[in-house]
């Protein structure tokens, strides 16, 4: 049931708006009067942090309400887009109230600040880590899971003897193979490219085998009788069938990829890379460049999930899914 | 203990001014997108009728069950159910709804399945299990207590929702085409089972089906609707004598009384014939 | 499922192919190596780099010889500090209170998210980017802050696992309150059935085929987050710590010998998840083999006319 915008709904919102406003200016006036502190806060201002945020939260539940059944995506964002702000100034304010010291914990602004300072060493870590290792093993992965789905799916016994080990090896945690490939391939580019293409591998096998598969008997019915040939059965009815599984594999694929390589590089690395980075700021507190690294790899992670899902789009929007 | 076994031997036709257990009264729906899904309906219903609504896809034979059981709100016109109107009628849970589909849940096994209602509404644990028992013995299920609903085959599977409608002892029936979803010789069977449990139970049914013998077979009368909008065309009464048996399908005011509701069908541009 | 599984034969074969195919690849990666040891004049057991292949202290590929005495000496004693069982245990009771953990926080965002549409709209979004993060870079700095505030021992570990096994369980457990059809919600209004019981009787049995289906997939993250997360900071336990101490020590077979076992770990692990699924979910088809009618059922279908 759509809900229909009542005068009490209006009220509301207008409502949430202001308590919005007041619990953003809370926050915001007290870390304008913390800035330059290196006292701790008194009990009753960090109270009024306490309120400030409640205050913020509360309104942005009752402004919500106005975006539940917004169409356009960018409006519907704002309710969102509202929480990442109240959540970043809570944190920067609770942060300056109790003094963290910014080697434990930096404030979001001076994240924000390293992040522009060292945005140069980290566009080439993310060079090494997404294009070279991330995205070389993906294609590769994804090229051979996809090649080896085929041949499983055409082969009876090839599908009963290595499809249940690609399950059980799907349960393998990447952090214990890491190492070894790291030992056995050595510690350039090369080896993270192996994990990831090892562990986007499994899931792409296992995913297009099923969507090569599970096609109805009566569209196979339907294609013998057109005296459709094994690559025409192939070409017409079980890949198109097959689209959205190899896709839903190439989404989580893309996720898998970032994890193996920023998780190889902990295990060795040639002084490059996202997960060398981290793990070396970690190591001597250096958070305020470990989070800018996070804030890239995230970005990226996003960017290109988001592209490999306007792909699926654009190739599957038949499917019912997107109805 | 059931407290209404009346049985339904007779109905005298008077009975509808003494005491309506449904009564509707212009009562219109007009859904957000614009469809006029009932156009002033009125339908007064007697205790102890079983009456059948009958109109092809989208005449509002849904709509006007749901706005029976309070699912939804009429647009305009009320409605009252044992002198009450449908919320009040929800919350005293005066009715058994049976869905089109079983809507039975898997993890229940058929005998908790028909203990559900039982629960929810606080009847004493020791009270529930009987019942249940009961109810299954009359849908003929007592066997299959403690299977899981997927071991069943559809048949039994809607029994099985019936005896959970019935299980807390509800005055009225709603029932939307319960059967539609079943092959002929089970849905024959199921009908003479259903007009059993009408007889001994005492129930007052409204059914809904698009099967006009199904209607004339089973009914004391019948709602024909017709669509764009949704209205009430007509209502036919059925005399054929009770109780009914296989052989009632081949008695000569059968196919009379199935032609009349045929006819007012057509009337309504039920379906589109073109003569 | 009492007959033998087809798969069986296949597999066998499969393996087989594998394990003959091994050794030649073990020589052919192994003997460059070894001949440039020789070539070094490293004081090595043997005459030629054939022979020498087998005996590598850092080989490409360690010889079966070799993973077996690697296994025999880090299996024993099984209660030993330095052994993988124990080690594998204390890892293994890590992910398994993250999971639990990430499970109780999981429902209540997921309860959040059904119950109300602002909820959703203001947090899922985030939910949803943060699968498409690699979460596990997290990890390292979020042990250090812990320790920080004395959290220590197995408990952070088992944070971590929690931490990137809750999206997961989340939006699994969100999906599964949402399960339920319409038609039965509509039937728990007839029964004017109060909200609680609408979700007691409905919405959670109905999740809980999904909370399983997240578990599998949050089960083998866990585990990863609870290796990392021993691998970032000091441990004196957990498969993490022993991973850790032979990368630094170039033990290669060692490193061998702890992949494979981890590997079992998850797969057991895993297989915990779906024997507690069986155990729990006695409702769930057989999908494996069709299931006929019980033979009574089909007869009685008939009979059932009075
Ligand atoms: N929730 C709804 N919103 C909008 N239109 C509806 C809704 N429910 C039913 N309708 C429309 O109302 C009309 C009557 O529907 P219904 O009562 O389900 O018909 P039927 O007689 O087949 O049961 C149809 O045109 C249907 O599309
Ligand atoms: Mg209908």
């Amino acid at each position: 049931m759509v809900a229909q915008p009542t005068k009490s709904a209006w009220n509301q919102a207008l409502l949430g708006w202001v308590l919005l406003v007041v619990g953003f200016g809370i926050l915001f006036w007290f870390i304008a009067s913390w800035w330059n502190q290196t006292e701790p806060a008194s009990g009753p201002q960090k109270l009024l942090i306490g309120a400030g945020f409640l205050l913020a939260a509360l309104g942005i539940a009752w402004v919500a309400n106005q975006f539940v059944n917004t169409p356009n995506p960018v409006i519907g964002f704002t309710p969102a887009a509202l929480t990442l702000l109240v959540v970043v100034v809570t944190a920067e304010a609770l942060l300056r109230a109790y003094q963290v010291p910014p080697g434990l914990i930096p404030t979001p602004s001076r994240v924000l600040s390293t992040f522009f300072a060292v945005r140069d060493v980290l566009l080439q870590d993310a060079f090494q880590t997404v294009v070279l290792e991330a995205l070389v093993g993906y294609l590769i992965g994804c090229g051979l899971g996809v090649f080896t789905a085929l041949l499983v799916s055409r082969y009876v016994f090839l599908e009963r003897g290595l499809l249940p080990y690609a399950t059980v090896f799907s349960s393998i945690p990447i952090v214990a193979l890491a190492p070894v490939l790291v030992k056995m391939v050595g510690i350039d580019w090369q080896s993270k490219a192996v994990i990831v293409a090892i562990t986007v591998f499994f899931p792409v096998v296992v995913n297009t085998f099923r969507g090569l598969s599970e096609v109805s008997p009566l569209s196979l019915d339907l294609m013998r009788s057109y005296a459709a040939g094994e690559v025409q059965q192939y070409r017409w009815l079980r890949l198109p069938n097959a689209l959205p599984f190899i896709f839903n594999a190439l989404k989580l694929g893309t996720t898998l990829a970032m994890i193996g390589a920023i998780v190889g590089e902990f295990f060795g690395a040639n002084g490059q890379g996202l997960g060398f980075r981290i793990q070396i700021e970690a190591g001597r507190f250096g958070f305020d460049i470990v989070w800018s690294a996070i804030i890239v790899a995230s970005l990226i992670g996003i960017a290109w999930y988001n592209l490999v899902a306007w792909l699926e789009r654009r190739l599957t929007g038949w499917h019912v899914s997107f109805r | 203990m059931m407290q209404s076994n009346t049985p339904n031997t007779h109905l005298p036709s008077s009975s509808l001014e003494v005491r309506p257990i449904v009564s509707v009264r212009q009562v219109s729906m007009i859904f957000q997108t614009g469809t006029v899904a009932l156009k002033n309906a009125n339908l007064e219903i007697a205790q102890g009728e079983f009456i059948s609504l009958i109109g092809p896809s989208g005449c509002g034979k849904t709509t006007l069950l749901r706005l029976l059981a309070d699912l939804i709100k009429p647009t305009s016109g009320t409605i009252q159910i044992g002198g009450k109107n449908p919320e009040e009628a929800r919350k005293s849970r005066a009715y058994g709804y049976v869905f089109q589909a079983p809507t039975l849940m898997e993890w229940r096994t058929v005998l908790s399945n028909v203990m559900l209602p039982l629960e929810v509404m606080n009847f004493p644990a020791s009270e529930r299990k009987a019942r249940a028992e009961k109810m299954l013995t009359l849908v003929g299920l007592e066997k299959f207590a403690r299977h899981y609903p997927w071991q069943l085959s559809g048949g039994m599977q809607q029994r099985v929702s019936i005896a959970r409608a019935l299980a807390f002892d509800p005055q009225l029936l709603f029932m939307d085409e319960p059967f539609g979803a079943l092959d002929e010789i089970t849905r024959e069977n199921l009908n003479l089972e259903l007009l059993r449990l009408w007889r001994e139970t005492g129930k007052t049914i409204i059914f809904v089906t698009h099967s006009i013998p199904e209607a004339v077979f089973l009914s004391t009368r019948i709602v024909v609707m017709t669509p764009r909008p949704g209205k009430i065309e007509t209502v036919i009464p059925v005399d054929l004598p009770q109780p009914r048996t296989f052989e009632t399908r081949e008695l000569p005011e059968f196919f009379q009384i199935a032609t009349e509701v045929r006819e007012a069908l057509r009337r309504g541009h039920g379906y589109e014939v073109t003569e | 499922m009492t007959r033998i599984s087809p798969h069986l034969g296949p597999m066998l074969v499969v393996a087989l192919i594998t394990l003959a195919l091994y050794w030649p690849l073990m020589y052919l990666a192994n003997i460059p190596a070894a001949q440039r040891a020789l070539d070094t004049g490293a004081a090595l057991p043997c005459k030629t780099a054939f022979e020498c292949a087998t005996q590598l202290r850092s080989p490409v590929l360690p010889s079966p010889q070799q993973l077996w005495n690697g296994f025999r000496n880090l299996m024993f004693p099984l209660n030993s500090q330095s052994a993988i069982p124990l080690n594998a245990l204390v890892t293994a009771l890590e992910t398994i209170v993250g999971l639990l953990l990430a499970a109780l926080v999981g429902f209540f965002f997921a309860i959040g998210m059904v119950a109300s549409r602002a909820f959703e709209r203001s947090l899922l979004p985030w939910i949803v980017a943060s699968q498409t993060v690699p979460i596990i870079a997290i990890a390292p700095m979020l042990v250090v802050v812990l320790g920080q505030y004395g959290v220590q021992g197995w408990l952070p570990k088992a944070i971590i696992a929690a931490y990137i096994a809750f999206f997961p369980i989340a939006i699994g457990v969100a999906k599964g309150l949402k399960s339920p059809d319409p038609l039965s919600l509509d039937l728990m209004k007839t029964y004017n059935a109060s909200n609680w019981q609408t979700y007691l009787k409905l919405r959670f049995p109905a999740s809980i085929p999904y909370l399983f289906t997240a578990f599998k997939v949050a089960m083998t993250a866990a585990l990863i987050g609870a290796i990392v997360a021993e691998i970032s900071t000091i441990s004196f336990q957990g498969i993490g710590k022993m991973l850790a101490e032979n990368s630094r020590a170039s033990d290669v077979v060692a490193m061998w010998v702890i992949m494979l076992s981890s590997a079992v770990l998850g797969i057991l692990l895993v297989a915990l998840v779906n024997w507690l699924e069986r155990l729990l979910t006695p409702w769930q088809r057989v999908r494996t083999a069709a299931t006929p009618l019980p033979k009574q059922a089909r007869v009685s279908e008939r009979g059932g006319a009075g």
